[in-house]
């Protein structure tokens, strides 16, 4: 399995750093595309969800609305509070940007396609991503604004935390992978890949996958975690700010963020380009399996944001604290003793299996104890006498 | 057809005598003038006697008025600024209006926020509207009006104007000059 | 040092220096449903101090009342309630024929608890969905009530002519008749707002995350809520099954049977439960008019051209939207009012937030703000 530790040869035979820079420009291009039809997307599917049409101006079905936003975000005055203090304020945006462009570098959309094939390439994503914090902490403290410091602190707070299930999580999985991996290469994202031929890891570690997902919605501020922007308290949080290109900035931050979590998430649990017959078929099915199943991740993300309430901090540490972490920390013990004893595989599914579903029913059945009956039908079964 | 219609709850008389019966039961040491608005029974005090009648109103199990509705001034021009009081007790269900008028020069009352949370605000809106003054408010600031301005709009001698224009701020009649 | 000058700075024994930190709150805020203005004193994330500061919506309905005569009025008085403008004009109504001693007919009062028990509706279901976004499921509540709000609106521009601010009814009866197809449409209406109610029950009461943000978060005790002042949905929710249209009954309510939902510890999840059931007992009010209501005349004939009256003093309450909205009116002849007073349950309501918030998280401070269900309009006056 070596071949995949090996950096991708350069296109064209030209030189390799000419040829990181091709491939980077080339990214950002895609990804900014990717990101102005993300926040389309998220506008058609959540008015879709709530009985609206959603932008349906710009274009036909306001095809052309994200850029037609972007131009005028980039028109836009680029504001300076007086309070602010001028180069953490001004950089803020391109520190939080950078860290998602950095995981977006070693991601192999298909077979060796990315912009470098990193050989702890698991390991470089999780450390590059938890530097996001900073920039964010840079704009809530350089903002000069009390909305902005309540949104940074609270989003260091929750990045902290969830950073840690989000980690374990992922170990449990590079466990997995180590025992079939041969060789020292079974943090590379490729070689991840090419493991899940049969069967894609979820199989295998679905408590981790749900651990995985629920930590990833808390690192990007979705709803249900969007405490540190919460729109009806702290209107936008740490961005609040932020006008024009700046705000952009930070928009296709978490855009580019969500779209790198979730090909993150699809290559490491969902087979990546690989799972189903992405090796016979060739790349064009394995660049559509890759995307097909980010786009996938991010539909049910935007779900969840349409459906579900916000969090309150202290709920938010306690689910964080209590349940994910000892749940993954279990897990890792049980992986831990099937794979040294080299125990059936099978023996893997059963215990995650039994771990996602503990976590399911702990929840299902914190909802279930609602302190009153529903409403529904109580009207109909009241037959009001008249005089 | 007004025929078929419910009778007026509120106005029947033999339940509001024994209010006014009781009240002066209960409570001997304290004056009052009895009275009947349209909706309930008016007691008419002197603001000496307000915060004794409403302290005995409040304790008294058989009286028990514990929720206030409601504070009203009203400005009778020459006779003084005057101060309504709607109370109501759940206990009971009996409705009580206070009235009290205080004297042209001295409009000065006590405070009912010992008793009633809710006196607060009705007390502050009153002070800030009628130029009333609640002795023994917590915090006597203006709460419907800016915190500075020191006018008093609902008085009969308060024109119908901008408030710029009698501040000076700005001059004439509002609205463009053709 | 601060550079906010409303903090304070403590100087502690050891030399060490701490700020009060303090967060503004509006008056331009998604979460404040209007111009309301809280200043929130923090010690991290729980607030020990609140202080609210209303008056931005002032508009001085009080002194205008005083100054145009008793018809003209009744316009200014629709705009303190604007999401229920006909509950409004109802106790506004009510206050003048009790001061003139004016008789309504049977069917006009019909016309009127019907339009009145659909403002509370419509009212209810904007609370819904604006206390959905408040704790934050993005505006997914908002829209669903926003769904049958139009649906309620579009009965009102039919029936009289206007959406929020119809200026319906008049001292005596209501402005018109009817229009023919009322009956069918109030009562297809009221399957679409049962299926509103439903879908908003599921979105939130079915929601665990709502369930645990909004049960046992500030409980309010019985006799506390009533010293505060508080009346309607908030004081119902701690148990007290009060509601003036059972305790002080007006208008046909005597007539018509309904429940008065009632909370049990008076938390958040109690004032919106009660809301959420409050909204099926309207129904089922306006359904029981739909079948006692005769034909017949809509406005007193026997009214005076101009109405004046000589001397009288009231004190009218209804059980408004948010609570009881009680007109105090007071004549001395002419035409026009010598003083009228609104009671408006928003304010009172809002009186007691700071009592309420204060222990609680910034992020659950304004979830009560939104759970007492202000109107701007009718705080400020």
């Amino acid at each position: 399995m070596s071949p995949y530790v090996a950096f991708g040869d350069p296109i064209f035979g030209i030189w390799n750093w000419l040829d990181v820079v091709v491939r980077t420009v080339l990214l950002v291009t895609v990804m900014t595309v990717v990101v102005m039809y993300l926040i389309y997307g998220e506008r058609k599917v959540v008015a879709r969800m709530q009985q609206r049409l959603g932008p349906m101006r710009t274009g036909p079905y306001g095809l052309w609305q994200s850029f037609a936003d972007a131009i005028k975000l980039v028109g836009k005055e680029d504001i300076r509070p007086t309070g602010a203090d001028r180069w953490v304020f001004e950089s803020a945006p391109f520190a939080t940007f950078i860290p998602v462009l950095m995981v977006l570098v070693t991601l192999p959309f298909a077979e060796n396609w990315g912009v470098r094939n990193l050989a702890l390439g698991m390991f470089f994503v999780f450390a590059v991503l938890g530097l996001n914090i900073v920039g964010i902490m840079m704009a809530g403290l350089g903002s000069g604004n009390k909305y902005a410091l309540l949104g940074g602190v609270r989003a260091a707070a929750q990045m902290i935390s969830y950073e840690i299930p989000l980690v374990l999580s992922l170990l449990a999985v590079a466990m997995v992978a180590g025992a079939h991996a041969t060789g020292d290469n079974a943090l590379n994202l490729n070689v991840i890949s090419t493991l899940q031929e049969d069967r894609p890891f979820i199989v295998l570690q679905p408590l981790a996958f749900l651990i995985f997902f629920t930590a990833m919605l808390s690192e990007l501020h979705r709803a249900p975690f969007d405490i540190p922007v919460a729109e009806s308290e702290i209107v936008g949080g740490y961005f609040v700010e932020y006008s024009g290109i700046r705000w952009s900035m930070f928009q296709l931050t978490e855009y580019a963020a969500m779209w790198a979590f979730s090909i993150f998430g699809s290559i490491v649990f969902l087979g990546g380009w690989e799972w189903p017959g992405g090796q016979d078929i060739g790349w064009g099915w394995q660049l559509a399996l890759t995307l097909g199943k980010s786009f996938f991740l991010i539909l049910v993300i935007f779900w969840v944001r349409t459906t579900v309430p916000r969090l309150r901090i202290d709920q938010l540490m306690n689910f964080c604290w209590k349940v994910l972490l000892p749940m993954s920390i279990v897990q890792i013990i049980a992986n831990g003793f099937i794979l040294v004893y080299e125990w059936p595989e099978e023996l893997l599914t059963v215990t995650s299996g039994i771990g996602a579903v503990v976590l399911i029913a702990i929840i299902i059945t914190r909802a279930l104890r609602r302190p009153k009956q529903s409403l529904v039908g109580a009207y109909r079964q009241v037959q009001v006498p008249v005089r | 057809m007004s025929s078929t219609l419910p009778p007026v709850p509120a106005a029947s008389q033999s339940p509001a005598e024994t209010i006014v019966e009781a009240i002066r039961r209960n409570l001997p040491h304290v004056p009052f003038a009895e009275g009947q608005t349209a909706t309930d029974t008016d007691l008419a005090v002197a603001p000496e006697h307000l915060l004794a009648l409403v302290t005995g109103l409040k304790t008294r199990k058989e009286l028990a008025f514990d929720f206030l509705r409601n504070i009203a001034g009203v400005d009778m021009e020459a006779e003084g600024l005057v101060c309504k009081y709607q109370l109501y007790s759940f206990k009971h269900g009996h409705a009580l209006q206070i009235t009290v008028a205080c004297p042209p020069d001295n409009p000065r009352l006590p405070s009912l926020t010992g008793l009633y949370a809710a006196a607060d605000w009705h007390e502050r809106e009153a002070a800030e509207m009628f130029g009333l003054i609640f002795e023994g408010h917590p915090n006597p600031k203006n709460l419907l009006l800016e915190e500075d301005l020191r006018i008093h709009p609902l008085l009969k001698a308060h024109p119908l104007q901008k408030v710029e224009i009698l501040q000076g701020i700005e001059e004439g009649p509002p609205g463009f000059k053709f | 040092m601060s550079i906010w000058p409303e903090e304070r700075t403590y100087t502690h024994a050891d030399g060490f220096e701490t700020v009060d930190m303090t967060i503004n709150i509006g008056p331009q805020h998604p979460a404040t449903h209007g111009v309301f203005r809280m200043v929130l004193t923090v010690d991290g994330e729980m607030v020990v101090d609140c202080e609210p500061y209303i008056g931005y919506l002032h508009r001085g309905l009080e002194k205008l009342t005083e100054n145009n005569d008793y018809r003209q009025a009744m316009g200014f008085w629709d705009r303190t309630d604007y999401l229920a403008g006909m509950a409004c004009e109802g106790a506004y109504c009510m206050a003048v024929e009790k001061l003139a001693g004016i008789e309504v007919p049977e069917r006009a009062e019909y016309i009127r608890v019907m339009l009145m028990e659909l403002s509370r509706i419509n009212s209810h279901f904007m609370f819904l969905g604006a206390f959905g976004a408040d704790v934050g499921s993005f505006g997914t509540s908002f829209v669903y009530a926003w769904r049958e709000r139009e649906r309620i609106y579009d009965l009102f521009e039919e029936v009289t002519g206007d959406r929020m601010f119809p200026t319906y009814f008049r001292p005596g009866g209501v402005a018109m008749d009817l229009p023919e197809n009322f009956e069918p449409r109030v009562r297809w209406l009221l399957g679409s707002i049962r299926q509103g109610i439903e879908d908003l029950d599921r979105l939130l009461t079915g929601n665990e995350i709502f369930v645990e943000r909004c049960t046992g978060l500030s409980p309010l005790a019985t006799d506390r809520a009533i010293n505060m002042g508080v009346t309607g949905p908030v004081l119902r929710a701690t148990g007290l099954p009060w509601d003036l249209r059972k305790a002080e009954p007006y208008s046909i309510y005597p007539r018509i049977a309904f429940d008065i939902p009632t909370g049990r510890q008076g938390d958040i999840f109690d004032r919106y439960f009660v809301r959420l059931a409050e909204m099926y007992q309207s129904a089922r009010i306006v359904e029981q008019c739909l079948e006692q209501i005769e034909p017949g005349l809509v406005l007193n004939p026997k009214l005076p051209k101009n109405l004046r009256i000589d001397n009288g003093e009231c004190y009218v309450r209804n059980e408004g939207t948010k609570g009881e909205y009680g007109v105090y009116a007071l004549a001395r002849g002419g035409n026009k009012p010598y003083r009228m007073k609104l009671r408006s349950p928003s304010f009172c309501n809002l009186a007691g937030l700071r009592e309420m918030v204060v222990g609680n998280y910034v992020a659950d401070a304004i979830i009560i703000l939104g759970s007492l269900d202000i109107v701007l309009g009718e705080v400020d006056k």
